[in-house]
């Protein structure tokens, strides 16, 4: 029981994971079954089911607005995931690289970890409006703060014997920094990448608070104002899933490239 | 007389090697030359102060054979060797006082001539243990020198010479260290590199490794002959490989003795047990004393 090192199989990791699911189920569906929580404040989960239905299906206009509310966030963290990337990568690398551009950029970057993100809605606002741009500029932000850390992170911990050997090799240090050192450094900044995704998915609701007529954060501030507390659930549920979901298949997706991945 | 004895440390005596030794005397002018002169480094301490590692060595290279730096752990061999493969920490200024010049020519960062292998393996975990070696290839500096159709055959037959003929397309992770050890000397010697230097390269793998590496090295280099200087702590492995032995003093260092063996590799138990090695072994160990070493050396035998 108390040996963190303990191997579980895997029957014995769904069995206790599904497990505690099924108790706080069973717990929830008691407490509203049996009327101690009143519907508007906890809908029972067969209320929160058929919400899910309603929303999957609607017959009269013969559309899913579930599937748009997802397809419209899925495409906002998809850009916004894109530019963090693209943007955020190369500079992690840069600071990784060189000490000097760290020492530069570090004072910019590492503050806005700690720092509480949502409180710069506001600003974006008056800056971009309140159209697309603000709510994929808000998700960047979001994420970019954290990716650039942990990519410079990544590449500082690379053993240095990897940098002395190719430079002794005849590398420059440019060709030491591609050949030697970053390939080393990938599964980690795949890693990075992973969690900046999961950090995008907790953002959604909030980037698309503002304005927002389609999405599932517009969905969830929707449902609350009409008191539809089964939709509000019904969002919160499908957001969690979709992480999890993304979450899961990027971790296959570095299993399945990086399949070498041992300690260097 | 197997192993001569040079009075003064300050004169580098040239390894005098025997038939099938991998010194070849004759062709020592296709060698560049490996010269140091007055080097002093110091390194500042976090104290303000600062540490002399090395004080004043004067050091001739100029044929192919082994060289070993022989000295207590943490006495500054791998500093100066290092300094020979103009492998320059940052923010020190290498060396203090003295030069460093190799084939002539003043050497203040990695050379051409000479490539190193360390402890430490470096080899790519992502990486074919085949693309490994060839590795240095995919560096401009190589690209220009070695065409790309011949990139093959010579790790082809690097591989086959170290041992690892079959074992081309298997990952490191899938080697032992020895192995893995064995991956980097071929990563080295793909280059032909006519100074090959080798900072405790055989130190993490265990007894039985560490010889059939010695024995491996020494067949290598017979066929594929160049200037080494191989830094160890452990006398038992200086006088196996060494047709010179520099001992160097704990630190700062100094070079308190030069000798010369001429046997030739393999070197068998009975010429290592003999009575003029024994004494060799005593005199090392008394020069460290003398020099009141406070590191570690390993005797093995």
């Amino acid at each position: 029981m108390w040996n963190p090192y303990q191997q579980l199989s895997g029957t014995q990791r769904r069995l206790l994971g599904f497990g505690s699911l099924g108790v706080v189920l069973l717990a929830w569906g008691l407490l509203t079954g049996l009327g101690v929580v009143r519907p508007a404040r906890l809908p029972a989960p067969w209320a929160v089911g058929s919400a899910f239905l309603r929303l999957a299906w609607d017959p009269e206009k013969g559309e899913s607005p579930l599937l748009d509310h997802t397809l419209m966030s899925l495409t906002r963290i998809v850009v916004a995931g894109v530019l963090v990337v693209v943007i955020g990568l190369p500079i992690g690398i840069l600071m990784g690289a060189s000490p000097r551009i760290n020492a530069v950029l570090s004072p910019l970057v590492d503050p806005f970890r700690s720092a509480p993100v949502v409180s710069l809605l506001p600003i974006l606002v008056i800056w971009l409006g309140i159209g697309e741009t603000m709510k994929v500029a808000f998700l960047f932000l979001g994420a970019v703060v954290f990716l650039i850390p942990m990519v410079r992170d990544a590449i500082v911990s690379v053993p240095e014997a990897h940098w002395i050997s190719a430079r002794d090799l005849g590398a420059t240090p440019w060709e030491t920094i591609w050949h030697a050192v970053v390939p080393i450094a990938k599964p980690r900044i795949a890693d990075a990448i992973t969690v900046s995704v999961s950090i995008m998915w907790t953002y959604i609701t909030v980037a698309e608070y503002v304005n927002a007529q389609v999405g599932l954060g517009a969905l969830i501030q929707n449902a609350r104002r009409f008191s539809a507390m089964d939709q509000v659930l019904v969002g919160i549920a499908v957001i969690i899933a979709l992480a999890l979901v993304t979450h899961a298949a990027m971790r296959a997706l570095k299993k399945r490239l990086y399949p070498w991945e041992v300690e260097v | 007389m197997t192993a001569e004895a040079e009075p003064s440390a300050d004169t580098a005596s040239p390894a005098a090697s025997a038939e099938g030794a991998v010194a070849h005397a004759d062709a020592a002018s296709d060698f560049p030359s490996i010269e140091l002169s007055g080097i002093v480094q110091e390194y500042p301490t976090p104290d303000g102060k600062t540490l002399r590692v090395l004080d004043g060595v004067d050091l001739t290279l100029d044929r192919p054979g082994i060289t070993m730096l022989l000295g207590p752990s943490g006495c500054g061999k791998s500093t100066l060797l290092r300094m020979m493969g103009g492998v320059r920490p940052t923010g020190v200024q290498t060396p203090t006082k003295g030069t460093v010049r190799i084939g002539g020519k003043p050497c203040d960062g990695p050379h051409e001539d000479a490539v190193m292998v360390f402890q430490r393996y470096a080899n790519r975990p992502d990486l074919s243990i085949h693309e490994n070696v060839a590795l240095p290839f995919r560096f401009s500096m190589w690209k220009k020198r070695v065409p790309r159709s011949e990139v093959k055959t010579r790790v082809r037959d690097i591989l086959a010479a170290v041992g690892l003929g079959d074992k081309h397309d298997l990952r490191p992770a899938q080697l032992s260290g020895g192995q893995n050890q064995r991956v980097a000397l071929a990563r080295a010697l793909v280059l032909r590199p006519r100074i090959l230097l080798m900072d405790e390269p055989f130190g993490a793998l265990d007894a039985q490794t560490r010889e059939e590496m010695q024995l491996l090295l020494g067949k290598l280099l017979v066929e594929n002959p160049c200037v080494v200087v191989f830094v160890t702590h452990d006398v038992s492995e200086a006088l196996v490989l060494g047709d010179r032995v520099l001992v160097l003093s704990a630190s700062p260092a100094k070079i308190v003795d030069d000798i010369a063996l001429d046997e030739p590799r393999p070197r068998s138990t009975a010429w290592l047990m003999s009575s003029a090695i024994v004494d060799v072994k005593d005199r090392v160990l008394e020069r460290l004393h003398e020099s009141r070493t406070h590191g570690q050396v390993r005797l093995s035998f």
